[in-house]
């Protein structure tokens, strides 16, 4: 009886709750790959899966077990994906911003007859030290460091995931790029 | 997963029905990589020229526009031509970030295609990569 109650728990679980197309990766890939040890667990799918039962995202606290938590995710990677696209547009002005300044200084120089000439220097762009450029590092390593996430993101191969990574970066674009392209125009129609 | 590059004749990319297991499988999964790679070169020039053409067709309609904010109300004949090219230029940049979309998504493929580790299929993204920037890039820069 004990027997026969054990068998039916462990056939119940794979029918009720996991989707199919999750197993399959797993079991085509470490088939495939033929040079690998076959006491080696896959964890990792290597094709698009559509599925939202124990997804690991980037932390090993974070794992996904529901459709609820399947949607919190997409929104979250939706809006980091549409960060990104808003943080390198946000970069693109600051460059410009702080490139208008230009320093001039002049210094005086032997000129011929002994006269005495200024020659005067003109210097676009940053100097190494100045506060813009070193919020332009900081901004760099956050956007390294988001497209590194995305990329991982991607990575999981979970369809849902990587459809909620493409709309963001596609909103994102066209939210904040529109400004650009307004920016842009404005400044050149100046000139 | 093997984590070291291999030269081999099976891999399974991107989906479950990709599965390769011949020389001639991988050849044209090679050539189909490629082709991806110089795809993207080209989108990337063509989003830039697409990007160019907006910029120097529509500008008057919004300089128009910031004159009319400034002076005040605008005249209701005015703004009707106004607004229509505003929204060819809404629908363009809705085009855009179509495009851009793509470009993302392609990018993130080829990404995945070179994490199955092929040697093959790396060196298929590095040519087409090559072939697509020596075909595209010199568009950029004609008018």
């Amino acid at each position: 009886m004990d027997h026969s109650h054990h068998m039916e728990m462990s056939y119940t679980d794979p029918n009720s709750t996991m989707p199919p197309s999750h197993h399959h990766p797993t079991t085509s890939a470490s088939h495939s790959h033929g040079g690998g040890d076959s006491n080696m667990m896959m964890m990792m799918p290597m094709t698009f899966y559509f599925g939202f039962e124990n997804v690991q995202l980037l932390f090993s606290g974070l794992v996904i077990n529901t459709a609820g938590e399947m949607a919190g995710a997409f929104v979250a990677v939706f809006l980091l994906a549409m960060f990104y696209e808003g943080l390198k547009i946000a970069r693109e002005s600051l460059l410009r911003k702080s490139q208008v300044s230009i320093r001039y200084n002049s210094m005086p120089v032997p000129g011929p007859n002994g006269t005495i000439l200024m020659e005067t220097h003109k210097t676009v762009g940053q100097q190494m030290l100045s506060f813009p450029h070193l919020l332009q590092t900081v901004l760099h390593i956050i956007q390294v460091v988001i497209s590194y996430f995305l990329m991982l993101i991607f990575m999981t191969y979970n369809g849902y995931l990587c459809i909620a990574v493409a709309a963001g970066a596609g909103t994102g674009y066209f939210l904040f790029s529109w400004k650009k392209a307004v920016v842009v125009d404005i400044t050149e129609h100046c000139h | 997963m093997e984590m070291h590059f291999i030269f081999s004749d099976t891999v399974v990319l991107l989906f479950d029905f990709w599965s390769v297991h011949s020389p001639a499988g991988m050849a044209l999964s090679v050539l189909v990589v490629l082709l991806l790679a110089v795809l993207y070169e080209g989108i990337k020039v063509g989003k830039a020229k697409l990007l160019d053409q907006v910029l120097m067709n529509l500008p008057t309609s919004i300089s128009q526009q910031a004159i009319a904010e400034t002076d005040g109300e605008s005249a209701g004949s005015d703004s009707s031509p106004i607004s229509r090219t505003h929204h060819r230029w809404y629908l363009c940049h809705f085009g855009q970030s179509l495009i851009h979309v793509i470009q993302v998504v392609i990018g993130y493929f080829i990404m995945l295609a070179v994490m199955s580790y092929n040697t093959w299929i790396f060196l298929g993204v590095v040519l087409g990569s090559a072939v697509g920037y020596y075909l595209a890039y010199p568009l950029l820069s004609m008018a």
